[in-house]
């Protein structure tokens, strides 16, 4: 046990490179199989729609079968480097829109360009999304789903607590906050759950204070955490925080899920994903609700992160056309209907309807376009800076000056 | 014993020196066949690694380079990338300090338990050393789960016993909440994993300690604490050389436990150890070549580290 991690350690960055030498030449691609790598929130989510597309590709292609293997945010881009080094990529993957310029730029990636009108919807595709996965004017990925955030709630305890109506303010979603820690004295019960350092959420206070993460100056990139309307934005989330939530302010909204606090009845708001209506519990599905969270200007909602997956084929898939056409029947009409359903955001303008997650849409930021983003996240300097200000180890100035160089440090590297 | 064994060999194959024939050689040579296989199969599974390790770090191997499968030569660029980042340094004096606590503490505590082993009574003996049997047995990934929810924020067993022990208020104790106490809640899980195989080899030389030398001591009025100094420690010393050597290879390099339990959102070059610096680069920033100059770099400062308590312990053997 002690010599394999020994082992692991000292040689880690070799074994990639062997493998990509070893296991080049062994032909792993079956005839009749392809391999498609989903997040495992289609897992959790919509299992249904998988096998509809599943169902659909074995239809046009008799004999074939699909091997689906759910991943974790965590750690799939790891996997997904391993498989380039060793030359057995899967033969679709989904990729988080925020991580596919890096892979785009690299070459991952299989061109689609010409294959774009067979896709369905494609001329209405969600421009954020179709953006995410374009690179030098070519198609690379093809938008699967977006989703914003939003609060999800507990109806009964704000009836309790007598808030009648979803806030419309930031000031008014704090003096409810604190009707509903009046109602529920039990320890570590949150008005609001918020991990301290969910970075998606407390961004949105930044934007919504008229701040941004980084901007272009001169052709390099800038970290602009530091500005005053940025200062002034991490400021409202730090007393916002403060007043409403009892999670760790260094834990991340992973560990534990906030849907996790929730259906243990710990919460009586939670901010996120709107797919989190999914997961609160059997006794709380008919006494939860969600709203817009609302911006310090009154009337208006706060602008939301809107995340997204792309489909991706592999440049080095052995089977590129039957994963395209997998792509194409896992995003059709009926299946980004279905998509829409469990309260996600449709592909296409021509989906969009009119339910919480798509108004909260309405308003949103996305991270800078660099390439190096993904750096910036897996480097956890947002998270950091979240934690420093939480804890009190930094003063915000102080946080948000230093989480700016960093970020310039890395958005410019080469 | 096995000097004297080594003497009489020796003595023999000079004797016999003097009539070397073909067949002499033939058989001669037969343990240098049988060994060829083991040979063999180390150079593949470590050496071919190993050279690959080494043309690595030589490259610029980046994402692209991975696609392409093929890396551009760079010279010594990757060393001095690392040598000159900050980053590193400050890792590396974590780390050195992180492994003289995790080294310290499991050799004055894995002896501590050898020593209490050899006086409590067969039973709780046999107790005793299957509960160390058990946490060595623990796989290190299920280890990090427990330590993970023992210590956790919300609901964790820790902050529980400790408010109920009235020790104070420890509900929503974070104890991840600085560099700090990461690595000291990373350190007790290594001590505890690392203690049944220095306790109980300890103990195993602790058998080799005459009794009667102890007995003599006694005799003379040296206290406890002096006739384990002054009598105990040199006989056991080489074993307990070789632990040390071995738990410095061991905690220098450490990545599974502390990358697991503190968790990738949580790290950051604050909190970087060597082995989580040397994932981070290669793996995260999609620099492998760095990542290869990074390890070459540990496997010096281990090696270096090795040497010199491989000399001690030659030097230990001429003394005696």
């Amino acid at each position: 046990m002690r010599l394999r991690v020994f082992v692991a350690v000292a040689l880690t960055a070799a074994l990639g490179v062997v493998a990509a030498t070893a296991s080049a030449s062994v032909d792993r691609h079956q005839a009749n199989k392809i391999t498609v790598w989903l997040q495992v929130d289609a897992q959790s989510g919509w299992p249904d729609v998988v096998a509809a597309a599943n169902t659909q590709f074995q239809a046009d292609h008799p004999g074939y079968s699909v091997d689906v293997q759910y991943q974790n945010w965590g750690d799939h881009l790891q996997k997904f480097d391993a498989t380039l080094a060793a030359g057995n990529t899967p033969d679709v993957i989904e990729m988080g829109n925020t991580e596919m310029t890096k892979y785009m730029a690299a070459g991952a990636f299989a061109d689609l360009t010409s294959l774009k009108g067979t896709f369905a919807n494609s001329s209405n595709w969600l421009a954020g999304l179709a953006k995410s996965g374009m690179y030098g004017g070519k198609v690379y990925g093809v938008p699967y789903y977006a989703g914003s955030r939003v609060v999800t709630y507990r109806t009964d305890l704000f009836k309790k607590a007598g808030i009648t109506k979803a806030p419309t303010s930031l000031s008014q979603f704090l003096s409810d906050a604190k009707l509903l820690a009046a109602k529920n004295k039990q320890k570590g019960f949150s008005p609001v759950y918020i991990a301290g350092t969910d970075w998606y959420f407390a961004m949105s206070f930044v934007y919504d204070f008229g701040g941004q993460i980084a901007a272009t100056s001169h052709g390099k990139w800038v970290g602009t955490l530091d500005s005053p309307q940025a200062i002034a934005g991490l400021t409202a989330y730090k007393s916002f925080w403060k007043a409403v939530s009892k999670a760790s302010p260094t834990t991340d909204e992973n560990t534990p899920p906030p849907y996790n606090v929730y259906s243990q009845g710990l919460a009586s708001a939670i901010v996120g994903p709107s797919w989190f209506s999914c997961c609160t519990g059997k006794t709380f599905t008919s006494i939860t609700g969600q709203f817009v969270m609302p911006s310090h200007v009154a009337g208006k909602s706060i602008p939301g992160f809107l995340g997204g997956s792309d489909l991706a084929v592999p440049a080095s898939s052995g089977n590129k056309a039957l994963g395209a056409d997998w792509i194409k029947d896992f995003t059709s009409t009926a299946n980004e209907k279905l998509l829409q359903a469990k309260g996600n955001i449709p592909n296409a303008t021509s989906l969009l309807g009119n339910s919480v997650n798509e108004r909260a849409a309405a308003r949103s930021w996305f991270v800078p376009a660099a390439k190096h983003w993904v750096d910036v996240e897996n480097g956890n300097i947002l998270r950091n800076m979240l934690a420093q200000i939480l804890t009190g180890k930094q003063s915000v100035k102080q946080a948000a000056e230093n989480a700016s160089s960093n970020i310039a440090l890395v958005l410019n590297q080469p | 014993m096995a000097e004297r064994v080594v003497i009489a060999a020796e003595t023999t194959w000079s004797r016999r020196r003097r009539r070397l024939t073909w067949g002499r050689v033939a058989r001669g040579s037969v343990p240098y066949w049988l060994i060829l296989p083991v040979l063999g199969a180390i150079g593949a599974i470590l050496g071919y690694p190993l050279y690959r390790l080494f043309r690595l770090a030589f490259q610029h191997y980046g994402l692209e380079e991975l696609i392409r499968h093929s890396g551009q030569p760079v010279g010594l660029h990757n060393f001095g990338h690392v040598l000159h980042d900050q980053i590193f340094w400050h890792t590396l004096v974590r780390t050195v300090i992180f492994t003289v606590a995790n080294v310290g503490l499991t050799m004055g505590i894995g002896t501590l338990i050898a020593l209490l082993l050899v006086r409590v009574s067969t039973v709780v003996r046999v107790l005793l050393t299957a509960g160390l049997v058990l946490v060595w047995s623990m796989p290190v990934v299920v280890a990090v789960q427990v330590w993970g929810w023992m210590t956790n924020y919300q609901n964790g067993v820790v902050n529980y016993i400790l408010t109920e022990l009235h020790f104070g208020d420890y509900f929503q104790h974070n104890w991840y909440g600085s560099t700090f106490s990461q690595l000291a809640i990373v350190t007790t899980l290594i001590v505890w994993g690392a203690l049944p195989f220095v306790a109980i080899t300890v103990f195993a030389a602790l058998a080799q300690v005459p009794a009667d030398l102890v007995e003599a001591a006694q005799i003379d009025g040296a206290p406890p604490w002096r006739v384990f100094l002054d009598v105990t420690v040199p006989i056991i010393r080489p074993v307990l050389l070789i632990l040390t050597s071995l738990s410095i290879v061991w905690d220098f390099g450490v990545f599974v436990q502390p990358y697991l339990l503190i968790g990738q959102t949580h790290i950051t070059p604050g909190n970087y150890l060597m082995g989580i610096y040397l994932f981070e680069k290669g793996y995260f920033d999609n620099d492998y070549g760095q990542g290869a100059a990074i390890s070459i770099l540990m496997l010096l400062i281990v090696a270096t580290l090795s040497i010199f308590y491989v000399r001690k312990m030659v030097r230990i053997g001429d003394v005696d």
